[in-house]
């Protein structure tokens, strides 16, 4: 892997918090779209802002970045209100928005030198960083390619480089992932966390994948229908469905689903799982599950290779969060 | 840097960008050249009267076309957002759209003037004032395209909302027959259309002679609409843009 340059300003992380949101509220006609939320991001962390589609994550982004007013709640990014001094405070914040939405009509290069004039970096300061930063996310090669001729892949990186032209302090990254294949999802997460730990670049990212977000962020915030459900790191979250088990099993022979049926195991029904068999149980079934598990095994001749029993992952938890919630339709994106 | 470079830097991506779209060859150029080419085959004497008018019209069409394709291109395209997260004051993002469609219907209205001198012997009685008028002019008629824009998603419907003013002006402010001969009830709305100072202004530029009796008249008129303009496009961004 090619070396990370460090090209972006350093930043140390810090207990204080970088953005500070307290009680905001926003409203479409009659939809409240964002109820009371509050939340506090350290500077140098990545934080996790998730929920279900209509849960108010992008109008949560879009307030923050300054796109939409807010109706109330304080918001204060890097110690100022983007209401109160919108030019300074956007001057901070680098946006990757759901959508790819560079210039088409532009080559990758031009695009990244328009943002860095409109961001006021001098010529030969945009020449040095365009270069610099097509250099990085491995688009040294498409300098002249228009936007509009990438792949959904190459416009993902472009669209991340063009927020980092004028050095952010805060990255907001909405569903960076999205729509993207394994591999270059993979050196997306890689790109963003070496963005963090390297040069200290303070990541707000919303996502729809719960293992993306465990695997990145430091903190999470769960909401839905303009509401907090849950927040603090991933473990504290899977805590708050303590009690929920699952078991991951594999036998030195082959067994059948009708077998797995005619035992007493309680918890969900038992499903095929990577080669092998998994189930969720109540953290209170556990003992017996397992006592009937190895006496069935043994009278039908079977013995464990494989067995492991762990807490709920933070999908999991978000899941059990979500069913404990009333459904509501018609929520803002 | 600051206020004026990046506008500046605005407008040269749009002109690089935008300059060559199809709507804005067809309504800046080929319809009023070929309108004035029409005109002169019927009657080579009166050519002269009609073409302030219709180099008003170039300019009308030209300005407000670029800014409502300019507007709506990126909205659409959603690059229109990027102009929102950069630190930019709204007035810096209306004045660099404002500049790329003024500097288009200019060019135009230019290339036409030239035109009209080169093929049919077309003289400037007072240069200064011709300039004047067209600077202001496409100024204002961007700043109308603008608000336009900002207030509809396609580009169709851009066109569609702004012909609603463009062609009435063409029939009310002396495009084709002078102002003083419209119907005495239709005369008052003339007064009321930005289009009849710029025609007046380019026909003084051209003749030397106009229906107003001093050119200070059009003159202020049309820089108090400028001001006008540039006060409620300021105010419909406002009011469209961050909803």
């Amino acid at each position: 892997m090619r070396a990370w340059p460090s090209v972006l300003r350093p930043l140390a992380m810090t207990s204080a918090p970088i953005i500070a949101v307290s009680g905001l509220q926003k409203s479409f006609g009659t939809l409240r779209a964002l109820d009371r939320v509050s939340f506090a991001v350290r500077g140098g962390e990545i934080f996790g802002y998730l929920g279900p589609n209509g849960a108010g994550k992008t109008t949560t982004i879009n307030i923050l970045c300054g796109l939409l007013p807010r109706e109330g709640g304080q918001v204060s990014i890097a110690g100022r209100d983007i209401a109160q001094d919108p030019v300074w405070v956007k001057q901070r914040l680098g946006v990757v928005p759901d959508a790819s939405n560079l210039y088409p009509e532009l080559t990758c290069r031009q695009n990244l030198e328009y943002l860095g004039e409109l961001y006021g970096l001098t010529k030969a300061g945009r020449r040095t960083r365009s270069e610099e930063l097509l250099t990085l996310f491995h688009l040294a090669d498409k300098g002249a390619t228009p936007f509009a001729a990438l792949s959904r892949g190459l416009k993902r990186r472009l669209t991340i480089a063009a927020a980092l032209m004028h050095r952010p302090e805060i990255l907001f990254l909405d569903e960076p992932t999205t729509g993207l294949d394994v591999p270059s999802a993979k050196a997306l997460r890689g790109l963003i966390q070496r963005l963090n730990r390297t040069d200290g670049v303070t990541v707000f990212l919303t996502t729809h994948n719960l293992f993306e977000a465990e695997e990145l962020c430091h903190t999470v915030q769960i909401i839905y229908q303009g509401r907090t459900l849950a927040a603090g790191t991933a473990e504290e979250i899977r805590q708050k469905v303590a009690g929920h088990t699952v078991l991951e099993i594999a036998f030195d022979k082959p067994v059948s689903a009708a077998w797995w049926q005619e035992q007493p195991l309680g918890g969900t029904p038992v499903v095929p799982a990577n080669g092998r068999w998994r189930l969720e149980l109540g953290q209170q079934d556990l003992h017996g599950a397992l006592k009937t598990l190895l006496t069935q095994a043994e009278a039908a001749g079977l013995r464990l290779t494989h067995l492991q029993a762990s807490g709920a992952s933070l999908e999991e938890a978000f899941l059990a969060l979500l069913q404990a919630q009333q459904p509501t339709e018609g929520r803002a994106t | 840097m600051t206020f004026w470079h990046q506008a500046l830097a605005i407008s040269r991506k749009d002109i690089r960008s935008y300059y060559g779209k199809p709507p804005l060859i067809t309504w800046g150029l080929m319809f009023p050249g070929v309108l004035l080419l029409s005109v002169y085959l019927k009657d080579p004497g009166t050519y002269l009267q009609v073409s302030p008018g219709v180099l008003a019209m170039t300019l009308l069409f030209a300005s407000t076309s670029m800014s409502a394709i300019v507007i709506t291109f990126e909205k659409r395209a959603g690059t229109f957002q990027r102009l929102l997260l950069a630190p930019l004051h709204l007035q810096t993002i209306i004045l660099g759209k404002t500049l790329s469609a003024a500097a288009y219907g200019l060019a135009t209205t230019l290339v036409l003037t030239l035109g009209l001198a080169v093929l049919l012997g077309l003289r400037l009685t007072l240069p200064g004032l011709f300039a004047l008028g067209l600077i202001l002019g496409a100024v204002l008629f961007a700043l109308l395209g603008l608000m336009a824009a900002v207030v509809v998603r396609e580009v169709f419907e851009a066109m569609t909302l702004m012909n609603f003013f463009r062609f009435p002006f063409l029939f009310i402010s002396g495009v084709f027959m002078p102002v003083a001969h419209l119907p005495a009830w239709l005369q008052p709305l003339a007064w009321v259309s930005p289009l009849t100072y710029i025609v007046d202004l380019l026909a003084y530029g051209i003749n030397g002679r106009a229906y107003f009796a001093s050119p200070w008249l059009p003159l202020a008129v049309s820089a108090a609409f400028l001001l006008l303009f540039a006060w409620l496009a300021a105010a419909t961004f406002r009011r469209r843009v961050y909803a």
